[in-house]
């Protein structure tokens, strides 16, 4: 639309009051129908099941998903306007914290908050003369594989975000490689490594190895989730990465700007993702400084 | 809804699918064009978009494609029930249905053990497939 001149400027806009009205709840039992009965409800028990069978199928548990929690909670520990700023966390934090849905741990799930988040979106010429530092899409790829969790056999992955990335990475013209920090959607801390893993950043089974070591946290060799993320900044849906996305490659991040302040490489390159469903869709946006 | 008992809402596509379980019937629709047996129930089969099935009954064994163990209520219904399995079972016909698995220390649970059918009678209107090992 932005093209062909139908519009000049789109918004994407999220909020939600999810502290207060009951408005979660209920959007956790429709999300649910008819598998309440069961006991079963909204995302964390689907994202569970979909856990435990990575858990099967290749190496993975709570061994790799603490570098995911651990790691983001450093990065919102160095942004005043994430949930848990002031909050540092121990393993022995990650490990004692109540089991949700066994096998997820209170910390690998995602916050629950009230609040709002938006971005505009225009031409790449417009967006010179603006006020701000432009950022471009350089690539972008969806993959919806179904919308029923019970005809879901992919659970351990691949997942939508294999033929996603793909796509992503062609139209952008580069490979995994060239991207300088991520920002993940990241509802679970397995939806961050199977979403990883999909992407081609590590083989199956090898998350384990490839978080450890603080690659993640300030200071390593590949930022994920520099706000914090939705599992220690705030909830936004894809809108947590993706503006996150923006601020980094506009140098706006105070205290956990990407480059010389964390010791980490100035971001040129930085891959987006969004889900939905219970793994059922992806997207995936490579966004590239202007 | 009431707060003591959560039961199944049948819609339209359903509703054989619930009706057969009151009999402790296990119904799924079978493809009449490629075969595909099928959950949930739908006009269409999700395969090849074919509008003709047929209701065929499973015999209610299967094994786990996975499970979970709730640990937290998110429904007063089952405070007193934790912690409790909620699983993925695929049955030997084809289609995977959410359901609990019963009848099984959690420290024996495994993804691809054979399980089959156990009804639970929660009213006179409504039975629920529940799984149970098979030793």
């Amino acid at each position: 639309m932005l093209e062909a001149g139908i519009c000049k400027y789109v918004v994407i806009t999220y909020g939600h009051s999810a502290l207060w009205g009951g408005g979660m709840y209920q959007m956790l039992l429709q999300l649910t129908g008819n598998e309440a009965a069961f006991g079963h409800f909204g995302a964390v028990g689907g994202y569970a099941l979909a856990a435990m069978r990575g858990m099967h199928e290749f190496s993975t548990g709570p061994e790799t998903w603490k570098h995911i929690a651990m790691g983001q909670r450093k990065w919102a520990n160095l942004n005043p306007a994430a949930m848990m700023h002031k909050k540092a966390m121990s393993e022995e934090d990650y490990y004692n914290a109540p089991m949700v849905v066994e096998p997820l741990r209170l910390f690998d799930n995602c916050l629950i908050n009230d609040g709002g988040r938006a971005i505009i979106i225009t031409t790449a010429e417009r967006a010179r003369d603006l006020k701000q530092p432009p950022v471009l899409i350089a690539g972008m790829g969806h993959h919806n594989p179904s919308n029923e969790i019970g005809q879901a056999k992919y659970m351990a992955g691949p997942t939508g975000a294999k033929k996603a990335g793909e796509a992503a990475f062609q139209m952008a013209g580069i490979g995994v490689g060239d991207v300088d920090a991520c920002q993940i959607y990241d509802c679970f801390t397995y939806t961050v490594e199977l979403t990883m893993q999909d992407y081609g950043f590590f083989g199956r089974g090898e998350g384990e190895d490839w978080f450890k070591g603080g690659t993640i946290e300030p200071g390593g060799r590949m930022p994920l989730n520099t706000s914090g993320g939705q599992l220690s900044e705030a909830y936004y849906m894809g809108l947590t990465p993706m503006s996150e996305a923006v601020m980094q490659l506009r140098g706006q991040c105070g205290d956990r700007q990407l480059g010389p302040k964390t010791n980490t490489k100035e971001p040129e390159i930085i891959l987006c993702s969004d889900n939905g469903g219970i793994l059922q869709s992806n997207a995936c946006y490579i966004f590239r400084k202007g | 809804m009431s707060y003591d008992q959560l039961t199944p809402t049948p819609d339209a596509d359903s509703k054989p699918f619930w009706d057969a379980c009151r009999n402790h019937q296990l119904m799924f629709q079978k493809c009449a064009e490629c075969g595909d047996v099928r959950w949930p129930p739908s006009i269409l089969c999700p395969q090849c978009h074919c509008r003709d099935a047929e209701w065929i009954e499973s015999v209610g064994k299967g094994t786990v494609y996975s499970y979970a163990i709730y640990h937290q209520a998110f429904h007063p219904a089952f405070a007193a029930k934790l912690p409790y399995v909620v699983a993925i079972v695929q049955l030997d016909e084809g289609p995977m249905i959410l359901t609990n698995i019963i009848g099984c220390p959690h420290e024996s649970l495994a993804c691809e053990m054979p399980v089959q059918v156990a009804w639970d009678d929660v009213s006179e209107e409504c039975s629920l497939p529940k799984f149970l090992p098979i030793l």
